[in-house]
């Protein structure tokens, strides 16, 4: 028990998280614990959590990966094409997609030396612009995923079972293994890491790797969830929600330290003061307003513990 | 120097504490005349840059007091007063906006003075900057960027700025400037230091300069007068019009120990073997060094002797794979290596790059444990090497902290918490742990204090016993006695002569 408020006590976010969560139960008692919105929580965790888990990696070595979205959409059209072909197959096109997509941003970001944020960018409006050409301009619906996404118990997805596993496995390897004490010293101490004998690039190029091939197993629990077909066009919200997720859960977008957990709480915490929100009778603006001020009290929080970080 | 007339700017009793502990500046005492050069020289951390950043204004002294032409005035609060009274600093590094054009450049924070309802008065701008360029005879376009000039004409431009800045602040429009150069020469190749030298004696005419270095040749050369800081005192001052000093006595003046120190080495025996691990042949860098080639051995110590700028970190810098070479060969174990290839290319033959320059190696938002893991991960590898083990970590970590009393809580403490020499103490004990064929040492125990030294020395010393070679640079000439088995003197960027110790320590006491 000591341990356990301890625990709480050194985290911020985790804080956070339960005054909202006292405040909303207090405030709308029913309406909060109700089946239906806890499993739109669930539903918008799992949303921002599988978005969010791959770009945590490049953000731990300091860099930024925006090509989620890119894969999302593109992927989506992709699957439509050859689902005629073979079938519920077709949704494999998700992880390969991811991984290509990952690996090209790994290399040309290491050997031509162009800052992540405008590349990756760069990248999904490219796969944006392919998808509006292949789609047509409008979203392809594709069914017989099903499967994935049925209820186990009522309220509770699926979708969540098959989430667990990919969640900890991208735990497990930021926190347990060589790859994942690698990143953290790149995103530290580049020069460090490379005096302490890392291969520098190569690392980098699997950081991205990681990050698109985890986007892409993420998208095929998402495409299903987010009701079969994949947009065809690029909305703001689609690629800032994620990062909010990894910011607010306290990534450092200088990197070196954080990493996945962080993101799943911070995911979490999203998720409440979304939902939580939108309970209330407020005006939709006044939401974003709140939300936006949300995010920056936590980046500024979260700036101020950074020791031993020279903050750019 | 005319001792009659008043001092320009004079300073008494300056002292400075930093977090009420450490002593920048004890009861230090300066003064620059009209037209001479000062050159100000010492260790790292021996107060030079405390001293001008107070002459400046970045911050202010604890005690003391300042005269300007011979009248008693209050420290300046900031760089803008400080440039009122003729005083301006041209910094050692990053002081040039690269993406400015010059006449952009030089009146960088005078905005101010040339608005317009209509904008910026280029015109006039442009006018006046070409007069100062000509003035000071630098031979360079208003219009042209920052960036396309060499370093040494970039430098000139920044000491333009400076004098400019003095006579748009200073009131009065006769005064002498007086230009702080902080280590201007550092980035400089020798042949570029010949052209910033040249200038300097001709604008010696119009102003006075404060030369801040450490290269203690070219502060002979051409200063006027020498003070000599050591711990935040002044501990000699030249004069050489009136009395000749010789780079000698410089040297011991700066390093501050009588020669029984030097008699502090161990008779042991020699660590050396035969096998050859490490081959240097005709090693070249044109304007850095030339011609250097030695064979080390396993269990070997070869320290790099010479002045600062005589090329020894370059050579140290190119075998550590972050510096290119023209020509020559590096020869690990028979592999050949190519200049600039990683550190981590490098590590995989063996050769690791320790710098006592803090926090260049250390994760400073990590363990004290994960730090001397990162080197070391295989021996804490489960799993077939899939799975870290942080008990494994830990007792590591531990033992290392015992070895090299290591004074922190647990292994656990993060390293940004420690003090300077036991995050030194760090580094060292992930290379002990590591232990690689090779292990260069750039001044591997700068600003540490005494009894962190002893301790890391005890270390190196150790790793030597086990076979490990290695190659020292350092200002501290203690330090090659105690761990080099040969010494090679270079100058210039040449190997003058390889020494023994015995003969490196009577070479020091005859000096």
């Amino acid at each position: 028990m000591k341990t356990l408020i301890g625990m709480i006590k050194n985290n911020f976010v985790l804080m956070v998280l339960i005054l909202l969560v006292v405040v909303f139960i207090c405030a709308y008692p029913k309406k909060f614990l109700s089946p239906v919105n806890i499993s739109s929580i669930v539903r918008q965790f799992i949303r921002l959590s599988l978005f969010a888990l791959g770009p945590t990696f490049v953000v731990v070595i300091g860099s930024m990966d925006l090509t989620y979205v890119g894969i999302w959409m593109l992927g989506g059209i992709l699957v439509w094409y050859v689902s005629s072909w073979i079938g519920p197959f077709a949704i494999l096109i998700y992880p390969i997609l991811g991984f290509v997509t990952g690996l090209l941003v790994g290399v040309i970001q290491v050997k031509a030396k162009i800052p992540s944020f405008i590349l990756t960018l760069s990248i999904t409006v490219t796969y944006w612009g392919l998808t509006a050409w292949l789609s047509g301009g409008y979203p392809r619906r594709v069914k017989g995923f099903g499967f994935i996404t049925a209820s186990l118990l009522p309220y509770l997805p699926v979708a969540l079972l098959w989430a667990i596993p990919i969640m900890i496995v991208a735990v497990f390897i930021m926190k347990r293994t060589r790859i994942g004490t690698y990143f953290y010293a790149i995103g530290s101490n580049e020069e460090g890491a490379e005096l302490s004998g890392i291969d520098v690039e190569k690392y980098k190029i699997l950081a991205f790797t990681l990050s698109g091939l985890f986007t892409g197993i993420g998208l095929i629990i998402l495409f299903p969830l987010l009701g079969g077909s994949a947009p065809t066009e690029l909305k703001l919200g689609s690629i800032v929600d994620p990062l909010i997720a990894i910011v607010l859960g306290g990534t450092p977008l200088v990197g070196g330290s954080g990493g996945p957990e962080r993101t799943l709480l911070g995911a979490l915490t999203f998720a409440v003061i979304q939902r939580g929100l939108s309970l209330t009778f407020w005006k939709p603006e006044l939401i974003q307003l709140l939300l936006g001020l949300v995010v920056l009290g936590a980046i500024l929080v979260g700036a101020r513990k950074l020791k031993g970080m020279v903050i750019t | 120097m005319p001792q009659n007339e008043a001092p320009l700017l004079e300073v008494r009793n300056v002292r400075k504490t930093f977090d009420s502990v450490v002593r920048a500046l004890w009861d230090v005492s300066f003064s620059v005349y009209p037209n001479e050069i000062v050159g100000v020289v010492g260790e790292n951390g021996a107060g030079k840059s405390t001293l001008m950043k107070i002459l400046v204004g970045v911050f202010p002294p604890d005690s003391g007091e300042m005269y300007h032409l011979g009248s008693k005035v209050p420290f300046p609060k900031n760089p803008r007063e400080a440039a009122g009274r003729g005083v301006s600093l041209v910094p050692q590094e990053k002081g040039v906006v690269m993406h400015l054009r010059v006449y952009q450049f030089l009146f960088l924070g005078h905005e101010d003075e040339f608005t317009s309802f209509w904008g910026l008065k280029t015109r006039e701008m442009k006018r006046l900057a070409r007069d100062i360029l000509k003035e000071l005879h630098i031979d360079c376009d208003v219009d042209s960027f920052m960036y396309d000039f060499s370093l040494p004409l970039q430098k000139l431009v920044e000491i333009a700025k400076a004098i400019l800045t003095v006579r748009l602040r200073c009131k009065d429009p006769d005064i002498t400037p007086i230009i702080i150069l902080d280590e201007p020469t550092a980035p400089l190749a020798v042949e570029q230091r010949e052209q910033l030298f040249e200038f300097i004696m001709k604008a010696k005419k119009t102003s006075s300069f404060i030369f801040v270095s450490h290269i203690i040749p070219e502060i002979l050369n051409f200063a006027d007068r020498i003070y000599v800081l050591r711990d935040g005192k002044v501990v000699a001052h030249h004069d050489s019009s009136s009395q000749k000093v010789t780079e000698e006595d410089i040297f011991k003046e700066i390093v501050g120990r009588s020669s029984s120190e030097y008699l502090y080495k161990t008779a042991t025996s020699s660590t050396v073997r035969d096998r050859v691990c490490l081959s240097v042949k005709n090693l070249t860098k044109k304007g850095y060094y030339y011609d250097i080639s030695f064979d080390l051995h396993e269990g070997e110590c070869i320290g790099l002797f010479g002045t600062a700028g005589s090329g020894k970190v370059e050579i140290v810098r190119t075998l550590a794979g972050s510096m290119d070479f023209d020509d020559g060969s590096i020869v690990v174990d028979g592999h050949s290596l190519k200049g600039m290839e990683a550190s981590y290319v490098g590590l995989k033959y063996g050769i690791g790059y320790f710098s006592g320059e803090t926090g260049k190696e250390l994760f400073l938002n990590w363990s004290i444990a994960r730090n001397i893991s990162i080197l070391n991960l295989e021996k804490i590898l489960k799993w077939n090497g899939l799975v870290i083990s942080p008990a494994e970590e830990n007792e590591l970590a531990e033992e290392i902290m015992k070895k090299l009393r290591i004074k922190a809580p647990n292994p656990q403490t993060e390293c940004y918490s420690l003090s300077g020499g036991n995050k030194q103490k760090v580094s060292v004990g992930k290379w002990m742990e590591k232990s690689p064929r090779i292990l260069l040492l750039e001044d591997p125990t700068i600003g540490i204090d005494v009894g962190a030294r002893e301790d890391i020395y005890e270390a190196l010393l150790e790793m030597k016993k086990n076979g490990i070679a290695m190659i020292l640079v350092s200002d501290d000439p203690k330090e090659y006695l105690l761990l080099c088995d040969r010494i090679a003197y270079i100058k210039s960027g040449r190997i003058e002569k390889i020494v023994s110790p015995e003969e490196f320590e009577a070479m020091i006491r005859e000096e």
